[in-house]
Order: structure tokens, then sequence, then C-alpha cells
């Protein structure tokens, strides 16, 4: 297929990868965060690590949705998921993330009607086939996926669809980037962009690392060329010691983004004053709820939850992984008491979580070495 | 039959719906007055997709779809 096969060629990422070798001073050791889990998980699949000389560090940052959900969120979907005649629906990622009373799965094994979907049209569509029932989404999502929510609270409201609501935990992927750059722990050398949040709103939002803080930025595509090229590129940009926003990603990610989207986005949704991210605490500005306009298809506003604030468990460390300051290995329970089976770290519960990519992937790297 | 649906929720590939993943997909018939389009995947699957994002688009486009809604056109068939 056009766009996927010709950047999956192993020659070309032979050959990118000998252009690396030769940029890399030998004696400074580079830390690149991949802001997104969709590359992580592109990375360990493809072994793209394997390919990178030893002092070129990849770091996984914030950039899966699933990951950053705090405790607190998931008990307030599973206490509306719980009330009768509700259909909860979310998407596969979030069953398994623990809440401080366990699961969604486990809430359905405990008898809630909780169903996945694969887009929030399908739950648009089970709300349509039962009308006696309330039906709730529960979105997640950077700016990638919040226009699909965006599209469906529109097309609900359009049709008159009354029992739909959705649970809106929709993130902005800026103010925790920033809330990165300031910890005073963190010594990152360049950032791998997050593709397609920009496809939404566009690379120009990326403009503050290089202006503010003075770090070189590239948005990449997801294929193993495309991520091989944008370290090629951010590598090149500190050897001629520039620092610049670069777009690797040019056939899907314009400077200003998909306009159209970004109007749906500011009609539906605004910003909440803040919102709590698991393992980076309360950020300002961080989140979207729904506008005014929307109100009556807010499942917050037309249900009781519980809305209690619950501590990350003291013994994960999903905080520091997320925060680049540790590797998933060294995290206390990582591989032992922390699977993806039975997770203790949202981290570990989705599969573009650092920690289960590291699991699926990485580790047998890891065997081998100590062999 | 019909059709498993095109994005799948894959431990193993990674979660296409849930992770700023997206994938390409063709376009096989298009609803304008809905704004909804049946697209196919790499592996044949097809599934209905929002398209009011990138409209207007024909039958052959290739489009970049996320949680069920098209977020940018890749090309035309043959452009």
């Amino acid at each position: 297929m056009r766009f996927v096969d010709e950047y999956r060629d192993a020659a070309l990422g032979q050959a990118l990868a000998g252009e690396i070798l030769a940029t890399v001073d030998p004696g400074r050791h580079y830390k690149l965060m991949e802001v997104c889990g969709g590359h992580t998980h592109s990375i360990y699949k493809y072994g793209i690590d394997d390919l990178l000389p030893d002092n070129v560090e990849l770091i996984h940052g914030p950039g899966c949705p699933v990951c950053v959900i705090p405790m607190g969120r998931v008990d307030d979907g599973i206490a509306i998921a719980h009330q009768p005649g509700v259909i909860f629906t979310c998407f596969g990622d979030m069953l398994r993330v623990p809440g401080s009373q366990g699961t969604l799965l486990e809430a359905k094994a405990a008898g809630a009607d909780v169903r996945m979907v694969y887009s929030p049209l399908d739950a648009l569509r089970i709300a349509k086939q039962n009308p006696e029932r309330e039906v709730v989404f529960f979105a997640i999502g950077f700016e990638t996926t919040a226009p699909s929510t965006a599209l469906t609270l529109k097309r609900a409201k359009a049709e008159g669809v009354a029992n739909f609501s959705c649970v809106c935990n929709h993130v902005t992927i800026v103010p925790p980037l920033r809330a990165l750059l300031e910890s005073p722990d963190l010594r990152l050398d360049g950032f791998i962009g997050p593709g397609h949040v920009c496809t939404v709103v566009g690379a120009r939002p990326l403009q503050f690392i290089p202006a503010d803080y003075q770090r070189p930025v590239v948005v990449s595509g997801f294929e193993p060329l495309d991520i091989l090229q944008s370290i090629q590129m951010i590598l090149r940009q500190l050897a001629d010691g520039r620092c610049e926003l670069e777009n690797q990603y040019k056939r899907v990610v314009p400077h200003e983004g998909n306009l159209r989207a970004l109007e749906v986005l500011a009609e539906v949704f605004e910003l909440r004053p803040h919102f709590e991210w698991r393992g980076l605490g309360f950020i300002s500005q961080s989140a979207l709820r729904l506008s005014d306009a929307y109100v009556d298809l807010d499942a917050e506003v037309r249900f009781s939850t519980p809305g209690v604030r619950v501590a990350d468990p003291k013994a994960c460390q999903c905080g520091e992984v997320l925060k680049g300051v540790i590797k998933p290995w060294e995290c206390k329970v990582f591989g032992t008491a922390c699977t993806p089976e039975h997770a203790i770290g949202t981290c570990m519960v989705s599969p573009e979580g650092a920690c289960a990519a590291y699991y699926n992937y990485g580790r047998f790297a890891r065997e081998r070495e100590v062999v | 039959m019909t059709a498993p649906p095109a994005i799948a929720c894959d431990h193993q590939q990674g979660c296409i719906t849930c992770g700023d993943e997206a994938a390409p997909m063709r376009v096989v018939l298009v609803d304008d007055a809905r704004a909804l389009a049946l697209c196919e995947d790499r592996g044949g699957a097809r599934s209905s997709v929002e398209i009011g994002l990138v409209t207007p688009v024909s039958p052959g486009d290739q489009v970049l779809v996320h949680a069920g809604t098209a977020l940018q056109m890749l090309a035309g068939e043959g452009r």
C-alpha cells in the first residue's frame, strides 16, 4: 500500500543508520525524547534503537493518553457504568486501566454494561439502537482523537440523540511538554514531535520548544524510516549548532494544521482550568471539557460522580518513566509485580505505554545483553 | 458476513484508536449527505469513516484515519 511500504525499506533504513553514525559526536551523549506513545511502539517494534549508536538514547515521553489518566477519573467512569440503565462505552485500552476500586473490565464482570468501541461514532450508533438506555462515551486522547469526539457530539446534537452523553478526558499536548521542560531533573537534547497530533493542530504550536527552551524539535511520521530520518534531522541540527522546528512529516502535517478540525474543536470544547495527569500532577489548561453549547451532552453534568482525587500507587514509578527520569526496567515493580496482565501503573496497561512497549519488545534485547 | 473492524485494538500492534496513531485508508464509497465514507484499510477490512474534516473526497483517494475520522487527505489515486 502506498504511504506504508516505501517507508519500511530495510536498505534505506541501514543507509540512514549510517548517516546518523556519521553525524554524532562520539564524545557526546544524546538524549532525545519521543513525545508520542505511537513512536515508542514503532521504535520497539522495528528495533530502531538497535540501529542507533550507543550514545544516542531515546526517552519515552508523556504522549500516551491512557497512561496519563489518573485513578480518580477511572473511578468516576466506573461509578457511571454502575448506574441503572447505563451502557458505558470506551476504547479497548481503557477497560484494563486500574482505578482505586478495580478496572472497567472488572465492573463489566460485576454486571455493568461496559462495551468496547472503535470510534465515538460507534457509541452514538449504540445510543440510537437503544433509545430506552443512557449511553455514555468515555472520551480519551490528545488533539488527534478530540476531533472524532467533537464530530460525534455535533452529530448527536444535530440528530437530537437525547440518551447520548460523553465523559470528556481529552488532553492537550503543549502544557505537559512545557511542564516537562520546566522540570529541573530533566536533561534532553531534542524532541521527536507527535506527528498525528500535529496533523490536527499543525507544527506551529511546537515552535515554543526551540524558541523558549532552545531544543530542536522535528515533527515525525510513524514508519521506521520516518523516525530514523527525524532522529538524523535532530542530530544534524545539534551538529550544526542550530535549534529549530522542522517537519519531517510534511506529507501529512501542514504547518497550520487542519483548520476545519480546529474550528470544530473550538465549537464543542473549552479548556479546563486544570486537569490531573498521572505522575505529573495538576497542569493548568491541559485538558478539554464540553463548551456551554454542549453541556446537555456532558455526562459529568448528567450523572453524579464521586470526583475524588486518588493518589497514585506508591510502588509505581510511572511519573518518573513519563518524565524520562528512569527507564521502564529501572522501575521497582517492572516485570515482576507490574506486567501487562496485572498492571499497577498505566504505562504498563496501554500498549502505547512505555512500559508495555518495553515489556513486549525491548526486554528480550536486554536479556541477550545479560547473557 | 460483516467485515472485521478496520481499526483493531491489538496489543501487539499498538492501539490505533487510543494513541496518537492513524492509518492510511482508501475511500471506496462516499455518502456526502451524511459526511461519511466507506473506507478500506491495508488488509482490506472496511469501515465507515467521518469525512467532514477532509471533504471533498472521491473513491480511490487515500485518507489518514484515526478513531473513525479522516484527519487528512494523503493523495488522490495517481496524484
